[in-house]
């Protein structure tokens, strides 16, 4: 949360789920727990009671989807359907036999399930959280005939997350705006707000604020103002949208071959200045984003705050999509002073993985940072130079025991996925032995120089390095049919994948990921637009 | 049109134990989850067979009829899902759920 005092105001900052400034009376959202939760009768009514009162939020949601627009019914029709599934109430009678009442049964399973889906890599599965926590509280709300939440219209709604029926059966012609603590530019509410125009906030952080106060949700600026002066909301009103909610549609990071097969188109991210130039909707998120350039200093490679800022700053730029995140890859052409003995400085010495794994310093700072920002969205971290699986699996321990050690100390960490670039000639000769890689992307630049034992910045063997794109070729055509049967997402990245000389073949080889440099997309977007998913051209297949 | 998936579905076919089955990758790009599955599973449901779903070879075979599953299955884009089916009308049931997850659930065909 960051909250700072504007003379007497004050400010939250978040993410813009809908776009617009509204301003209205704060309504607090109840924490529905399981206190107070009554006790139980027998089992047989306490089982009927339950059925009553599945059968009763049905009836309810059918008659919210009736006078509800098509996309709206599509949203109550997941949840009904949810209900009539016996799964769910099937879940609960096994905690009535255990001598719960219904509503602490309902109560307890539904939570459950709810934490399952919570867990969910992926942040478009766990916005649907939500909808489960909705129906547990329609249906809770019949068996204990509390009602459920309703408020004035005009209200800003100001809560951990907003139910998607409560923002169906709510009033929003008379403005009003939504500030969330959590909740999600994917979800369904987010979705419902944007399509009309309720402006809505998300992930501010929790924050205290008095009921019936004045707030202003100005989601242009990504921000909320707490008892504004008029002057604020007239300026607020003022301006027009800043960017684009970030949810919006990405058309620009899927290219549709000419035989119509989706290729996804990712950036590749050298610096997170980058970022602020590049319109997300162009890309499928970042497929690569560099990490070296966070350190120009030995102090800078342990900085955690500062890599943790820089990745979570990267997510929400990329809002639902993946962004994946390389490793410090020192050694090489790329060494700092004091960091890496000189020796690293070849290209075939203690770089990569080697050298995070001879410096565990390095390493843990940087796990715990990812591991941080893993909560934020949909984070993969790639391993550079891996050759060997026992590489992976250290790294990975390494990963474990610094999610346990921030568990413990009470830090929100989640478990990104962790992948391995395909760049070392073993590796990739070698593939289906690295099963534990969450996914794989090919670096064509250091495979080439390693396949031609030239190396890349030495121009008196230029020529050869240049004259590796067969080898190549052959390298990751090879790969792909040893991944086939491992379904392991893969993708390539790297001078060849950004040439668009070299698309056809790498579209002949399989590959339907691409990660290009922001400035290469358009040129790669429309060779790819014009080839089939074999490489060839429709005129070629004819 | 040719199959340019990265990975060819297995046909269906019946194996000894009297199942149909078909395996797929799901390509749709939010996975299965609210509606598509809302969708999958009312089409499983007008096929008077059992059916039962498999996600990446986990062994674990869900009711293919069970919104509730399919959720807590967590099925996103590059699952590979394998359907099996047995009882009346499974090969039919088979092809229209293959059918219906290579159209992407006909989610293109919806607003929103």
């Amino acid at each position: 949360m960051k909250i700072k005092s504007m003379a007497e105001t004050l400010e939250i900052t978040g993410i813009s789920a809908s776009p617009g400034v509204g301003v209205g009376r704060v309504h607090l959202a109840a924490d529905i727990t399981a206190d107070a939760l009554a006790l139980g009768e027998t089992l047989a009514a306490e089982s009927d009671k339950l059925r009553r009162a599945v059968a009763t939020a049905i009836a309810e949601l059918e008659t919210l989807a009736d006078r509800s627009d098509e996309e709206s019914t599509g949203i109550l029709d997941f949840q009904i359907e949810m209900l009539l599934d016996p799964a769910l109430v099937e879940m609960a009678e096994d905690r009535i036999v255990a001598g719960d009442s219904a509503a602490l049964a309902w109560f307890g399973a539904l939570d459950d399930y709810i934490a399952g889906i919570e867990e969910a890599p992926d942040e478009q599965l766990r916005a649907r959280a939500i909808d489960i926590v909705d129906i547990r509280n329609r249906v809770l709300s019949a068996l204990t005939g509390r009602p459920l939440e309703d408020f004035a219209p005009g209200s800003v709604f100001v809560g951990k997350d907003l139910e998607p029926s409560i923002f169906l059966a709510h009033d929003w012609t008379s403005g009003g705006g939504i500030v969330l603590f959590e909740g999600s530019v994917s979800s369904h509410v987010a979705m419902l707000a944007r399509s009309r125009s309720v402006p809505m906030l998300v992930a501010t952080g929790r924050f205290a604020v008095p009921a019936g106060v004045r707030l202003l949700v100005d989601a242009n600026g990504g921000r909320a103002v707490i008892a504004p002066e008029d002057a604020d909301v007239r300026e607020a009103k003022s301006k027009t949208p800043a960017t684009k909610p970030s949810a919006a549609r990405r058309e620009g990071g899927v290219i549709e071959t000419a035989d119509g097969v989706a290729i996804r188109l990712s950036a590749i991210i050298n610096d997170p200045l980058e970022l602020k130039a590049v319109d997300p909707a162009s890309f499928a998120g970042i497929g690569l984003m560099r990490t070296e350039f966070l350190v120009t200093s030995p102090a800078d490679v342990v900085d955690e705050e500062r890599h943790y800022f820089i990745y979570r700053h990267a997510l929400e730029w990329a809002g639902d999509a993946p962004v994946i995140v390389r490793m410090l890859d020192l050694g090489g052409d790329k060494t700092l002073p004091g960091l890496g003995a000189r020796r690293s400085e070849s290209f075939m010495g203690l770089r990569g993985i080697r050298l995070l794994l001879a410096r565990p310093e390095l390493a843990r700072a940087q796990a715990r940072a990812l591991l941080r920002a893993a909560v934020h969205g949909d984070l993969g971290v790639l391993l550079p130079m891996v050759t060997v699986p026992d590489e992976l699996d250290a790294m990975r321990t390494f990963f474990e025991e610094e999610r346990a050690d921030l568990s413990g100390s009470g830090v929100e960490a989640r478990m990104p996925e962790i992948g391995m670039m395909v760049e070392v000639p073993a590796a990739a000769l070698m593939l289906e032995r690295f099963s534990r890689s969450a996914f794989f992307s090919f670096g064509t630049n250091d495979l080439a120089q390693y396949l031609m034992a030239a190396a890349r910045d030495d121009h008196s063997v230029a020529p050869l390095y240049n004259a590796a794109t067969s080898a190549v070729l052959r390298v990751i055509a090879q790969g792909m049919a040893l991944a086939e049967t491992m379904n392991k997402p893969i993708g390539v990245c790297g001078e060849m994948a950004s040439d668009p000389r070299h698309i056809p073949a790498l579209m002949a080889a399989g590959l339907r990921h691409f990660s290009v440099t922001p400035n290469r997309a358009a040129d790669i977007r429309s060779t790819i637009g014009a080839l089939c998913s074999d490489g060839r051209t429709v005129a070629e297949r004819k | 049109m040719m199959d340019n998936r990265p990975r060819r579905a297995a046909p269906e076919a019946v194996d000894t134990h009297g199942y149909c089955q078909a395996e797929i990758e799901v390509t749709h790009g939010f996975g299965l989850h609210a509606r598509p599955s809302v969708t999958f599973t009312r089409l499983a449901k007008s096929f008077p067979c059992t059916i039962e779903i498999e996600v990446n070879d986990s062994h674990v075979w869900l009711n293919g009829k069970s919104i509730v599953k399919i959720m807590g299955a967590r099925i996103r884009r590059g699952s590979i899902l394998k359907i099996r089916a047995r009882g009346l009308r499974a090969a039919e049931a088979i092809h229209a759920l293959k059918a219906l997850v290579e159209r992407d659930f006909d989610e293109d065909k919806k607003h929103g």
